[in-house]
């Protein structure tokens, strides 16, 4: 019994022991919030693969997928903050909450439960009209909605979903009233504009842009700050005298409380993951380009993103 | 057609290269393994090879995984037969008549015809995709909301001709069923129903552990404390073979069930797992002796193998034709050819020749790859069988614990599943068939959500329904298919229910 | 059946399954009460399942009112039940300590429950196929098809 113990003791004393080494000093899960296949799982495996690099430890990416993001994401925030669980989450993160607090339901996590690590990709969504539709620009779209109250209509990736968001500022923004017919994600919502049963969409440029070349999709305008650089002839929103700026971004997260060495190895790490010419042709790619923002501009991007939407949340209101 | 056979030629030069040819290979084999653990369905083991794809070449790592697919789909029959666990979702029927095959020591015949149904599925799915792809394509497109309400709701009411037992208890089951596809969070408005403050539980319920529960859980329950155990069958080799009986009994049912999973497989949207279902309602009310389904009659099996082997096969036409998914599965084989810098798509066909042809070559070949290794694997899987129950059964309970924690890596589904099997025990203790739980639950967020979508397109105008011809199709057969059920309610007497005393309450 | 015919006791299995289910249905009407119900042309959260509940209510106020004729409650057996009971608890307990002891020790440990003091089989054949099979299972799905499962604190 004696014996029992004392081993027990001394393998504690070697977990104590392990835990103060350098971190890393074993592999590191990067919980991925959604299926395999979408934009958080293209962007989080090869920045995994490069973070092995850089970390010499091995990271498993683990897909949590659930409720929107919600799941994994609450996952990462009540892990223990040790840095060994990272989260590569996208923008909706910062909606879930939001949602959250409308329909007076406990949040599954909040944002401060959660530290920026670094930005890695950002891409800005652009609306994409069915070519029957007989416009060609976004005073076109915004004139036939116009003469049409209520009867054009877009699909969605759902209620308060990374596509309905972008279409509910513009729609505010420019005082229209729209048919909205939610999907269960971006791909389903693009299949529903294709086969012309909606008249428009927001899209990712890397989810359309197959369609577009063959002409089954005609692009109006961008959310982006500037011009994408696969559709130079696609104005902004701000030339069309819009202000209005929504990009889908992915970006890693740590449990909030994670020591700050265990953070500045961390993002020490993705600023040299996101240059590693691997990680770059991978990226490429998939047509998602890579944005770097290390933890404090990220901060302030998230912040400034969670109150731009929190302010859409609450214009949709609740959908009855 | 010359130039078809020409591409096709060129395909199978690519195909019958030694590098694709063993991928191929790898692929099936993976997919059979992870078609026969519960949970890991052929979504998962595609998920988890697509890293391992990132360093191919994109034809190799297409074929890897479209073999992992069909594979999966080809394994997903075996413990459903052998033990009443659901691979996968599109298994659940296979359950019913396979497993009560077994018990009669027929589980050799009926695994050999699961093969013998997916292989010719597979080809004649092929086949189709090779001829027909860009006609079906934009067939497929013009399915939006209305028409997937409509071909949902045919789905519903084959459920009339699914279960032997009372009528009243049938449909109770596909009630309780569609209001456990209620859980989770509503697309269409962001209320999360029903989910008792569970993160986990806002996606909903899955059908692969409920699946698992139901059948596999309850049949555990049932069997293991009975004071005789099952006997420990030893059967011979001719016992392992279907007799010509059985393949003349299977055949016409093969041939349905591929063309009609064929036809539900190209549709967008989730909706191909129904494939099985109403391949199993349609074999049912085509025969001659409805009532030896439920009891190991082999076009149970033969039908819906080939109809969800022959879906997986039509899911490529949209995802190769036109670039868009039909499902979570083709979703991640797009990305998967995107990782390869292929922009899939409407032009796909043009400019990535070798890629099609050589992916259309490989299926022919994957598919005898995959008759080849099941068929003298029967006789290995049937030696399972062997194995005393008080060893089989804690092994299958800790093989389910394990897939269904596996499919999304949390112990909320292995709940799931407990608490199903005590659901399924109990209703099985009081007379209640299973299946149309499982069918409802597949249904009712789908059938839901696409009605919402539809009314939310016309603006809360049910006109939409008549005013498009596919659905209006749809809904006269679905009308049609609720008087066939009805008949036999006002006449009495002319059901074959009544014949075999079924619509008595049975006496258990 | 004529009244002689029926066996003793008064309840009948199918007028308490179809009671249960109504009950069921009564508190699935209950709990969405939240919901809101919305109109035909504009369904809303609660409206699908506001139809299933009364759906299932009444059907299964059918089943009561018809099961009249059924098999008598007490006339069911439920010689398994016992051993139901046991492995539901035994699969509870694992469940529960999968993610803190890790997937090899929990399924040897359920694994050794069953052959060894449930089925009482000899110590050598309970040890020797508890631990091949949680091995050997956790080589195929975790090292070989690298699913994630979960290690204990002790590495494992």
């Amino acid at each position: 019994m004696n014996k029992r113990y004392l081993i027990a003791v001394l393998l504690l004393a070697c977990g104590v022991v392990q835990a103060q080494e350098t971190f890393p000093n074993r592999a590191l899960t990067m919980v991925v919030p959604f299926p395999p296949g979408g934009v958080a799982d293209v962007t989080g495996r090869p920045t995994a693969a490069a973070l092995e690099k850089v970390l010499k430890q091995p990271v498993t990416v683990a897909n949590r997928p659930g409720a929107g993001g919600a799941v994994g994401n609450a996952a990462v925030a009540n892990a223990k903050p040790d840095g060994y669980t990272v989260l590569m989450a996208l923008s909706s993160i910062t909606v879930i909450p939001e949602a959250d607090k409308l329909f007076n339901r406990k949040p599954a996590y909040t944002l401060d439960q959660l530290a920026p690590i670094a930005l890695v990709s950002a891409d800005p969504v652009i609306l994409v009209v069915h070519p029957s539709l007989p416009v060609k620009t976004l005073k076109d779209v915004v004139a036939l909605a116009k003469k049409q109250p209520g009867e054009l209509s877009y699909s969605s990736s759902g209620v308060y979903g990374a596509l309905h968001m972008p279409m509910e500022m513009f729609l505010h923004a420019a005082q229209l009233k729209m048919r909205h017919v939610p999907t269960t994600g971006g791909g389903p919502a693009i299949t529903q504009l294709l086969g012309g049963h909606v008249t428009m969409t927001a899209g990712g440029p890397a989810a359309i842009t197959s369609h577009v070349k063959a002409g089954k999709l005609r692009p109006i305008v961008t959310w982006g700050a500037e011009r994408h650089p696969n559709y130079r002839e696609v104005p902004t929103f701000k030339e069309q005298g819009m202000d209005i700026v929504y990009y889908i971004w992915a970006g890693m997260f740590a449990p909030a409380g994670t020591p700050e060495p265990v953070m500045k190895v961390l993002r020490d790490a993705v600023r040299q993951a996101v240059n590693d010419a691997d990680f770059r042709a991978q990226m490429a790619k998939v047509n998602s380009p890579v944005n770097h923002l290390d933890a404090p501009e990220f901060a302030k991007y998230v912040d400034a993103d969670s109150r731009r939407l929190a302010k859409v949340v609450q214009v949709i209101g609740r959908v009855q | 057609m010359v130039e078809t056979l020409n591409s096709l030629m060129h395909g199978f030069a690519v195909a019958f290269q030694p590098e694709v040819m063993m991928y191929a290979f790898f692929g099936c084999i993976i997919g059979t393994l992870v078609g026969m653990m519960p949970g890991l369905g052929p979504l998962a083991g595609i998920s988890l090879l697509l890293p391992a794809t990132f360093g191919l070449n994109p034809i190799i790592a297409i074929v890897l995984l479209a073999g992992v697919y069909y594979g999966a789909m080809y394994g997903g029959s075996t413990t459903s037969i052998l033990m009443r666990i659901p691979g996968e979702a599109a298994s659940v029927m296979t359950c019913v008549d396979g497993y009560a095959m077994t018990q009669q020591g027929r589980a050799g015949p009926a695994l050999a015809i699961a093969a013998i149904g997916s292989f010719v599925a597979g080809t004649l799915g092929v086949l189709g995709l090779m001829l027909l792809a860009p006609t079906l394509a934009s067939f497929a497109l013009r399915f939006g909301p209305p028409e997937y309400t409509a071909l949902l709701l045919v789905g519903l009411f084959v459920l009339a001709y699914m279960s032997g037992g009372s009528m009243l208890k049938t449909l109770a089951m596909a009630v309780f069923g569609l209001l456990l596809g209620m859980i989770g969070i509503d697309v269409m408005s962001g209320y999360t129903r029903f989910s008792f403050g569970i993160t986990e539980l806002g996606d909903g319920v899955g059908i692969v552990p409920v699946a698992v529960g139901l059948f596999g859980i309850s049949e555990i329950l049932m069997t293991a404390g009975q004071s005789d155990p099952p006997k420990v069958q030893r059967p011979t080799l001719r016992q392992l073979v279907p007799t010509a009986s059985d393949l003349r009994q299977s055949a016409a049912p093969i041939m349905r069930g591929s063309l009609l999973g064929f036809m539900i497989g190209i549709i967008p949207g989730s909706a191909h797992v129904i494939s099985s279902f109403v391949s199993y309602g349609l074999e049912r009310r085509l025969s001659k002796h409805p009532e030896r389904f439920g009891n190991g009659a082999i076009e149970g099996v033969a039908g819906p193998e080939s109809a969800n082997n022959a879906a997986a096969t039509g899911a490529f036409v949209p995802m190769l034709a036109l670039g868009i998914p039909t499902g979570p599965v083709t979703a991640v084989m797009l990305a998967a050819i995107m990782v390869h810098g292929i922009l899939p798509g409407p032009m796909l066909i043009e400019q990535q020749p070798e890629l099609f042809w050589g992916f259309v070559a490989s299926m022919y070949v994957g598919n005898v790859v995959l008759l080849i290794l099941n068929l003298p694997m029967v006789g290995v899987f049937v030696s399972l069988l062997r194995i005393p129950y008080a060893y089989l059964y804690p092994c299958i309970l800790a093989f389910c614990i394990l897939g269904c924690y596996s499919v999304s890596n949390s112990t909320m589904d292995v709940w799931i599943m407990l608490v199903m099997g005590v659901v399924g025990y109990a209703l099985r203790k009081f007379g209640f068939d299973l299946a149309p739980v499982a069918l409802g639950l597949v249904l009712g967020p789908m059938l839901e959500l696409s009605l919402r979508q539809a009314l939310a397109m016309s603006g809360g105008d049910y006109g939409i329904f008549l005013d498009r011809p596919i659905a209006l199709t749809m809904l006269g057969f679905a009308v049609l298919l609720l008087l066939f059920a009805v008949k036999p309610l006002i006449f009495k007497g002319k059901d074959w229910r009544s014949k075999v005393g079924l619509d008595e309450p049975a006496d258990s | 059946m004529t009244e002689s015919q029926r066996p003793q006791g008064g309840l009948r299995s199918d007028q308490v399954s179809g009671l249960i289910l109504s009950a069921l249905a009564l508190y699935v009407g209950w709990l969405n009460r939240e919901f809101p119900v919305g109109t035909l042309a504009e369904p809303g959260p609660g409206y699908v399942p506001m139809l299933l509940a009364i759906g299932l209510g009444l059907i299964g106020l059918l089943i009561a009112v018809l099961g009249s004729r059924s098999s008598a409650l007490s006339g069911m057996v439920w010689p398994e039940a016992i051993r139901a009971l046991v492995i539901m608890t035994a699969c509870v307990l694992a469940t529960l300590a999968l993610e803190r002891i890790g997937y090899r020790i929990t399924v040897a440990a359920l694994l050794v429950f069953f052959f060894g003091v449930v089925e009482r089989k000899s110590w050598w054949m309970t040890a020797t196929v508890a631990v091949a099979f949680s091995l050997a299972s956790h080589y195929v799905v975790g090292v070989l098809l690298k699913v994630p499962l979960p290690r204990g604190p002790w590495g494992f």
